[in-house]
Formats: C-alpha cells, sequence, structure tokens
C-alpha cells in the first residue's frame, strides 16, 4: 500500500493552523484525497467558470454528479436526459481491464444517483502506437476495450458512441474517457446533496463490501506516473463487479419507485475519490450539513482495516443515501432482501452508517473514539491554488505547402490510416442494442441514436470528438474544433444539439507551459460552446497525463455532445440511397491542410483552416433544414480524412445494407479538413443551394470515380475495414 | 389455461424489460418474476428468460443458473407441459438445465453453448434467422410462415453451439434445429453465420416442441426503429420482424 500522500507541505500547515493541532492519520488522508485535484478542481475550477453553462435546454448544470438535458415532452410529461463525462487514464495505463470497467462503473454511478435509468455509454479513447504486438501499448489498446466491454454490456447498457486515436503521444499515458447518459422525468430528479430539514437523517450506504482497494486513487490520479512504481500504484486501482452492479442498479430503480410513491425528497450519490468521506462529506455539506459517520458500522471485506483505509479507500460498487428514518427500513429491505445484495457479492449490503448532523462538522467514529473532527466547509470547500502558466500558442507550420493530390495513391493509403480505418473490429466487442431502444447503433453513422421512451417517436443522439493531431498543434483552436466536429456529428443524423459535456485531459498543471494548453483549451471550449449557443453541464479534469520523461499528452479537449430528436422516424438512415443524386459540400472548403491526415501521409506542413462561426452556424442550419424537410437523403460530416473519406464512408455505409451504389466527385482536394457536411439530396430539392458546392453525383455501381481516379467499392471497403483486425481480432 | 407468462430475473439478467415490454404488445399477459420470488413460478403458465450474464457467467454461461430455485420451477412445469422460451443467455440456461436439445438428463446437458470462434470474444451484430423445422412442430412457431426469416442481433461471447458428432447427429435426427442463421433472402452460407455455430444452428427445441432456446435477439429488432433496412417513411414504432416471432409466441401461450 503507498503511504505517500501528494498533500504539499503548505497545504500541511494550512491544515494544521485551521485545526489547532497536529492532524491526525485519518484526517490527512482525508484532505490528501478531498484536496487533490481530482476532488477538488483545485487548479482548475476558476478557468472553467469560462464556459457558458446555462441555455435553453438546460434543466441542471455543473455542480452534481451529472448534468440534465430537457429532451422534450411525451404525453405530458418532461424527459431530461442526465450525462456525465469524465476520464480513468491513470487507472487504465496501470491495469488497462480493470481500469476501464472501473471507468465504465463510476461514470454509470454518476447517471445512476440522479434518479435517472441508464440508457447508453460512450467511450473516446486515446492510445499509444500499438504496431509492435509485444508492446504495452498493444496491451493497453485491448485491455481498455476488453473491460469497457465487460462492465458495459454486463451491466446491460448499449455503447452508442466513441472514437479512438492512436498516437505516440499517448505511448506513456492512454487516455480513458467515459460517458454515460440517463433517462429521466424532470420532476423526479433526485439531487447530490441533502435536502432542507434533512438533519437527524440517516446516512445509509449501500452496496459492495469496503476492501483495501482503491486506496490512495483520487490522490494516485493527480500524481504522474512513474514507471517503476507500477506495482505500487496497482494497490491504487479499483476492481470491477458489474455482476454486482447490474443488481444494484435494479435495486436502486425499485427504490427509485417507491420514493416517488411516497413523494418523498432524499438525497443520492455515488462514492468516487475519496470514498465513504468524500461522498458523505460532500453530500451533507452541499445540503448546508455536517455529519457523524461511525466507520465500524461499514460493511467490510476484511476485518481489522485502519480506520484511514474504511473512510477514504476506493472500493468500488458504493453509493450513499440521505433518508428520513422512517423510510430506511424500507430502503434496506429492498436492496438486501428483495434483492438480496448479501447473496451477490461477499457481505454486500445496504447498512445505515450515521446521521446528518445540523452542526456543520464532519466526524468519524472508530472503535470509541473520535478519529476525525473537522470544520466541514473547510474540507469540503476551501482549497483553490492558482498556479502560473505560459500563454500557449499556435506551432507555426515550417513550411506552407500544397501538393497536387494523387487521389489514386492516396484515397487507399487515407482510408487505412490508424485514424481514419473502420472502428467495428473494436466495437463489435460492445453490446449497442440492449435493452432494444436503439436507432442508430455504434458506428451505423455519426452518432447513436436511441429512442428512449418506450412507445414514444422522441429520439437522444450522442456523439464525441476531439482531434490530437489538432491537439498538438494548437490546445485553443483544438477546444473549439472539438465542439465543432461533436455538434456536426449529432446533427448529421438529423439531431438538434441540447448541450454539452468535456473531459479536459491535460499534462502536468506545475509546469507553466503545460498548464498554458490547458488554460487554451477552455478557452476554446467556450469560444465555440457561445458562438453555437450550448451550455457545457457537466465535465472533468483529468491532468497530470504526463510520463516520466516530461512528456505530456496532446492536449485533448475531448467533447461529448447530445442531440434531441423529435421523431426517431426521420432520423438520417445510413448510406447513399438512390442513384443518380445530387452531392453537396456544405461548409467551408478551404484549401488548408495543417493537422490532417493528408498532412501527415504526404509529410506536408500547412495551416489550420480558418474558424468561422457565422459561416459554421449557417451550415449546420442548412443541414438542419434540409433533413427537416426530407430533402436530405444521406449525409456526414466531413472530419478525419476529409470530404472524399466522408462521402466514401457514405457508400460503404449503402454496401453493407446492400445498395449497390457509388459515386462520381471532381474537387481540387477532397482530403482537406475544413469541416462542414457532404449530403446526398433528392433531385427536386427545394434546398437553398447558396452556401453549397455541388461536388457530384451519386452512381447506380459500387465505384468510386475520384478526380478521374476510379475504385470498386469492394476492395476500397477492405482496406478501409482491415487494419484494426490485427489489433482487435 | 390462462396464458400468464414469466418473464424470469436471475441476478445478472439484463434484458428483462425489454423482453417484457414486447410479450405485452404482442398481447401477453406478462410479469417479471425476480429470483427471489421463485415460489410466485407456478402461478404462471409459461416462462421467458431473457438475456444477461446470470451469475456473472460464472463457470460456463447459463451452468449456475441452470441451478437456481426458479429453474426447479421451470424444470417441473415444463415436464408438465408449459412452454419454455430461452433468449441468449436464457437460451444457455435452458440448455444447461439439459431442456435443450433434451437428449439426455435434466441438468446434464448433451451440448453446450461456448466460446464464439474464430475468435473467443463477445460479439454484437445484426443477423437473420429462418425457421429450420415445421412450423407446428412447436406452439411457439406455430404462427411463423415456412422457412419464416425472422431478424434479430447476436450478442453474446458464448453463443456457438458445440456437440459431439454423435450428439450432432441426435440434434439432426431429432429435428432439434429450430433455427439456423441466414442471410436477409433466407439463403444460407458461412457469411450469416457470426460464430461458428455448429451447423449455423441458431436455436434449439426440444422433442416436445415446448421448450425453445434461441441466441440471437429477436426482441432488438422488434420495433421499425430498430431496424436499419427499415422502408422509407414506415412507422417507427410499428412492429418490425422481430415482433413476428414474439407474437407466434405469445399464441403458442394461450393456445
Amino acid at each position: 500500500m503507498r503511504d505517500a500522500l501528494a498533500l504539499r507541505d503548505d497545504e500541511l500547515e494550512r491544515i494544521a493552523l485551521a485545526l489547532g493541532r497536529e492532524p491526525t492519520v485519518v484526517e490527512l488522508h482525508a484532505f490528501d484525497a478531498q484536496w487533490s485535484e481530482h476532488c477538488s478542481y483545485k487548479s482548475s475550477r476558476h478557468h472553467l467558470k469560462k464556459l457558458p453553462v446555462a441555455g435553453g435546454d438546460v434543466a441542471l448544470g455543473p455542480g452534481e454528479d451529472s448534468g440534465i438535458l430537457h429532451l422534450g415532452e411525451h404525453d405530458g410529461v418532461r424527459y431530461g436526459i442526465v450525462i456525465a463525462h469524465e476520464s480513468h487514464n491513470h487507472p487504465s495505463q496501470v491495469v488497462p481491464f480493470e481500469g476501464a470497467a472501473t471507468g465504465i462503473g463510476g461514470i454509470v454511478r454518476d447517471v445512476l444517483c440522479m434518479g435517472a435509468e441508464v440508457i447508453g455509454v460512450a467511450d473516446p479513447l486515446r492510445f499509444g502506437r500499438v504496431e509492435d504486438p509485444g508492446s504495452h501499448q498493444r496491451t493497453v489498446a485491448r485491455g481498455v476495450v476488453d473491460g469497457i466491454g465487460a462492465y458495459g454490456n454486463a451491466i446491460g447498457v448499449p455503447n452508442l458512441a466513441g472514437d479512438v486515436y492512436f498516437d505516440e503521444g499517448f505511448d506513456d499515458n492512454a487516455l480513458v474517457n467515459v460517458v454515460a447518459m440517463g433517462l429521466v422525468k424532470l420532476d423526479e430528479v433526485v439531487h447530490s446533496y441533502a435536502p432542507p430539514g434533512a438533519a437527524g437523517w440517516d446516512v445509509v450506504l449501500v452496496g459492495k463490501a469496503t476492501d483495501p482497494s482503491g486506496f490512495g486513487g483520487a490522490s494516485f490520479s493527480s500524481l504522474v506516473l512513474d514507471a517503476g512504481d507500477e506495482e505500487a500504484n496497482k494497490g491504487a486501482v479499483q476492481v470491477p463487479d458489474p455482476f454486482l452492479k447490474n443488481v444494484l442498479m435494479r435495486a436502486s430503480y425499485r427504490v427509485f419507485a417507491m420514493l416517488r410513491e411516497r413523494k418523498l425528497v432524499v438525497g443520492f450519490k455515488d462514492l468516487g475519490a475519496g470514498g465513504i468521506m468524500g461522498c458523505s462529506a460532500e453530500i451533507v455539506s452541499s445540503g448546508g450539513f455536517g455529519a457523524q459517520i461511525d466507520l465500524d458500522a461499514v460493511n467490510v471485506a476484511v476485518e481489522g482495516m485502519p480506520p484511514e483505509v474504511v473512510a477514504v479507500g476506493e472500493t468500488q460498487e458504493r453509493l450513499i443515501w440521505v433518508l428520513p428514518p422512517e423510510i430506511t427500513p424500507e430502503v434496506l429491505r429492498i436492496y438486501n432482501e428483495e434483492f438480496t445484495l448479501p447473496e451477490i457479492a461477499y457481505n454486500a449490503r445496504a447498512v445505515r452508517i450515521g446521521g446528518v448532523t445540523a452542526e456543520r462538522r464532519y466526524v468519524l467514529r472508530h472503535r470509541g473514539t473520535t478519529v476525525m473532527d473537522v470544520d466541514i466547509e473547510f474540507l469540503t470547500g476551501s482549497i483553490r491554488d492558482e498556479l502560473p502558466y505560459v500563454e500557449c500558442t499556435r506551432v507555426e507550420p515550417a513550411r506552407r505547402e500544397l501538393p497536387a493530390v494523387d487521389v489514386e495513391t492516396l484515397l487507399p493509403k487515407i482510408l487505412a490510416h490508424r485514424d481514419v480505418c473502420s472502428r467495428e473490429p473494436l466495437y463489435r466487442r460492445y453490446d449497442w442494442v440492449v435493452r432494444g431502444r436503439t436507432v442508430l447503433p455504434r458506428g451505423a453513422a455519426d452518432a447513436g441514436v436511441l429512442a428512449p421512451v418506450p412507445g414514444a417517436r422522441l429520439g437522444v443522439a450522442l456523439a464525441v470528438a476531439g482531434n490530437p493531431r489538432i491537439g498538438r498543434l494548437d490546445a485553443r483552436y483544438a477546444g473549439a474544433h472539438a465542439v465543432l466536429e461533436a455538434v456536426r456529428r449529432v446533427i448529421a443524423v438529423g439531431a438538434r444539439p441540447i448541450g454539452l459535456t468535456d473531459c479536459l485531459n491535460f499534462g502536468n498543471p506545475r509546469k507553466p507551459e503545460q498548464y498554458g494548453e490547458f488554460v487554451a483549451a477552455v478557452e476554446g471550449l467556450s469560444d465555440a460552446a457561445r458562438a453555437l449557443d450550448l451550455a457545457f453541464v457537466s465535465g472533468n479534469v483529468s491532468l497530470y497525463n504526463e510520463s516520466k520523461s516530461g512528456r505530456a499528452v496532446p492536449a485533448s479537449p475531448i467533447v461529448a455532445c447530445v442531440g434531441a430528436v423529435r421523431d426517431v422516424g426521420h432520423v438520417v438512415s445510413p448510406g447513399l440511397r438512390r442513384a443518380g443524386s445530387a452531392l453537396l459540400w456544405i461548409g467551408s472548403r478551404e484549401l488548408a491542410v495543417g493537422g490532417s491526415v493528408l498532412a501527415e501521409i504526404a509529410a506536408i506542413e500547412g495551416d489550420l483552416p480558418a474558424i468561422d462561426y457565422v459561416a459554421e452556424n449557417e451550415a449546420m442550419g442548412m443541414i438542419k433544414a434540409g433533413i427537416a424537410r426530407g430533402s436530405v437523403l444521406s449525409c456526414r460530416a466531413v472530419g478525419d480524412g476529409g470530404m472524399l473519406v466522408a462521402l466514401a464512408r457514405l457508400a460503404f455505409d449503402a454496401y453493407a445494407r446492400g445498395r449497390r451504389l457509388g459515386f462520381e466527385i471532381d474537387f481540387a482536394n477532397p482530403f482537406c479538413e475544413t469541416g462542414g457536411f457532404v449530403c446526398e439530396v433528392t433531385g427536386d430539392s427545394e434546398l437553398d443551394l447558396s452556401g453549397a458546392l455541388r461536388v457530384g453525383t451519386t452512381l447506380d455501381r459500387p465505384e468510386i470515380v475520384a478526380n478521374g481516379s476510379r475504385f470498386g467499392i469492394a476492395e476500397l471497403r477492405r482496406v478501409w475495414s482491415q487494419p484494426l483486425e490485427e489489433v482487435y481480432p | 389455461m390462462s396464458g400468464r407468462i414469466a418473464v424470469l430475473v436471475f441476478p445478472g439478467t439484463n434484458s428483462e424489460d425489454e423482453t417484457l415490454r414486447l410479450l405485452r404488445e404482442c398481447g401477453g399477459d406478462a410479469d417479471l418474476v425476480h429470483w427471489s420470488n421463485a415460489g410466485a413460478l407456478d402461478e404462471y403458465d409459461a416462462y421467458v428468460l431473457p438475456g444477461g450474464f446470470a451469475y456473472e457467467d460464472r463457470v460456463r454461461a447459463g451452468a449456475i443458473a441452470a441451478h437456481d430455485r426458479m429453474m426447479d420451477r421451470v424444470i417441473e412445469g415444463t415436464q408438465r407441459g408449459k412452454l419454455a422460451l430461452g433468449i441468449c443467455n436464457g437460451a444457455q440456461i435452458l440448455l444447461e438445465a439439459g431442456l435443450v436439445p433434451g437428449t439426455g438428463a435434466v441438468r446434464r446437458p448433451t451440448a453446450a453453448f461456448t466460446h464464439n470462434a474464430p475468435v473467443p470474444h463477445f460479439v454484437c451484430r445484426h443477423v437473420y434467422v429462418k425457421l429450420a423445422m415445421d412450423p407446428a412442430r412447436s406452439p411457439m412457431t406455430a404462427g411463423l410462415a415456412n422457412d419464416a426469416v425472422i431478424p434479430a442481433y447476436t450478442a453474446n461471447g458464448q453463443g456457438r453451439l458445440v456437440a459431439t458428432p454423435e450428439r450432432l447427429r441426435e440434434i439432426a435426427a431429432g429435428d432439434h434445429q429450430a433455427f439456423v442463421y441466414a442471410r436477409a433472402d433466407g439463403s444460407l452460407g458461412d457469411d450469416a453465420i457470426p460464430n461458428g455455430s455448429a451447423s449455423g444452428i441458431a436455436a434449439l427445441v426440444n422433442r416436445e416442441g415446448n421448450v425453445l432456446a434461441i441466441m440471437p435477439h429477436p426482441e432488438r429488432d422488434a420495433w421499425n426503429f430498430n431496424h436499419l433496412d427499415r422502408a422509407e417513411g414506415s412507422d417507427p414504432l410499428a412492429p418490425s420482424g422481430g415482433a413476428v416471432f414474439f407474437r407466434s409466441f405469445v399464441a403458442g401461450v394461450r393456445r
């Protein structure tokens, strides 16, 4: 077990000064967890304030375990989409399967505890180079995917969206981001705080028996990974139990129903960083209360654990309720008898571990003695750490080139590129159709779509974005680009974007250059979200993504976008529809190659395309209008690999559905990644064509003719679908 | 018979809600019955075992659940002629309980649904299954046309039927192949089989025809919105091919 603390000397002095005495061992570990960057956002919080968090579709902004967006109404009921997004980078680098699985497990609890049914997950992943079969990078890339699949499949939550990039910048530090989405009626939300009048109520712990796993997890994720410490670090990683979680979720749904019947307002919160201490302190403190917790009441897996391990250890699959005492027996009965938690996992159960106090102190008792007694506001709210940073500037290209484009040789190379080729070998290991509500499954289109409310036409779309090739050139641009790309993907399936989440994966905040990238990326996210009139309702910051060699990961602001669909019958279905349709390119057609797959393959440099929010809004508006009128037959956002890749994907999608169609285009450089959309429109389209460029026509045979070069679709699709088969056989 | 259907929930089941909903939409009088309430199963006339990972697939998918208290009731009920339908993990449980193909003793399986091939991984994929027996062979399929083709999703890590050559001959000779994997047009081929299952078998039926175990999930392609190949302009909330199979099942229960 690690005994190293991440607290700094000045922080230790502050604690001793405030307490008027030396802190106890338990208090030291409590502050170590609670004041870690992971829990406190001490260095990032004031920058995050720049992000827009309010707007027409926001039902609940950041501040609780998840944010909530207003999806729409059905039968007079207003439905909300609960959304949370976080990282599990450090654990996944050390023990990939368990680290990634517990990432899904944790994010699902964040959504569950809002009173929601968990309806979908997504997994933006960033891996190192995986070409060498014996490399740790490949072990990580495989283990992570298997961990996500094993957990998500078992709990029965469909995987709807995700992306993956392979880049040497992630060789020592993979990024495993996870997004979870839930459905809740807006008048039935359960909050992550003790409600007014909760003094004297019960604090009830439910879930897995507390064990020594995950001790020191919060501060672990706020340290730089050292290869030599790997064995020691493994102890900080939690152990997933999706089997128990499956039952815990269903039992919690039953408790929600019981509480609704009795019209009770209570508090419910996930145990994450900081364990029992962190969760119980936050749920009562944010309601304006204190708590007294009896560590001896905690159901444990092994006797004789030190109190600090019971208090701050991060054993998975646990949540805390704040309940009026008269309802506690019924909640315990549902978990322990109806859903037989003690029979599902060793000593798993729901148990009362303490009470809410009016006095604003946080007190832990262990074997008859007080092992922690601190001002709860000092513990949960007082830490702030303004770090210096260096203004981040763009990496300007050494040369500005735009070579003559040889489509004949470039198209197959770009389709086989690791950032462009088919992700199916990876995501076929995930269940994207469990729960029976899937409209557009994972990988079928730019965004996944569900019909979440049984019997209703309402749909919800989910997409993610974040491009590391751009992140290494310009962090601010990368933030804006991630927002634009995630939003475009949601629009391309026919949804209206209603909100965003972000996970900000950066290097060491104590290095001003690396911290400057974080600050700049937040500004980029803010610029783009404001320009598109969208808000961030939840998010997460993951810093210290740096190896001992001192290299930070490429700036990785990763964004998820939620979209609302009024009628799932109008979702744009995948693939070209018919021969003889016009193909339009809507959006910027600037010839710029900076950050593109083309630039990497051709070993050239160039500027990043300019971002023009007015033009973006116009392009998005045109696509929305075209889809609403039914004149858009098929559509994809232009991303990695450029416009020709987006069109090829439409042709591949059609081919997979048995439609033998192709297309012919002619355009100077069809590999520039300037964004926008390509779409197939009806011949008698009423689409306003101003601002759209007709680039070609669909063909009645499975062939691509691009700038005069001819390709058979079956062969090209093989080139595109093969590369990851070796990594994910 | 009043035709009441129990949808069994084992610890680890994950497809109970959509299965229940589709049964009800198809006219079934169905309820969820949890493992802690096994005694209630005696009040029902038919059992549906939905998908999931009962008991975490420990030992082998379905192996532990086959010994659950609920399965005592299912075994007894089916011996008295009640109907049982298992989907995915439910199919694995029925097989481990020895109820399909039913050529051995109770809880002594004569075949296995085991790790997919060629790579032993979970595979999620849209498939079609084709009725491989006379519809009248089972009350559950009696409402289907000859050679009916049903859309479904396969989503499992252990869906490949294996058995010894003699046991496979027994399955063929006893007409225990209920459904085989097929292409959308009903034609057969290796490309239609997602997991290397013996003889392309997707579902097994017992000798009496009252127990049917199907690996892919018809309930996940139950509505037009689930079905990517739906006709343009079709009502997204209207039932699709998966519901056809469930209607036949419900009709069989009411028979």
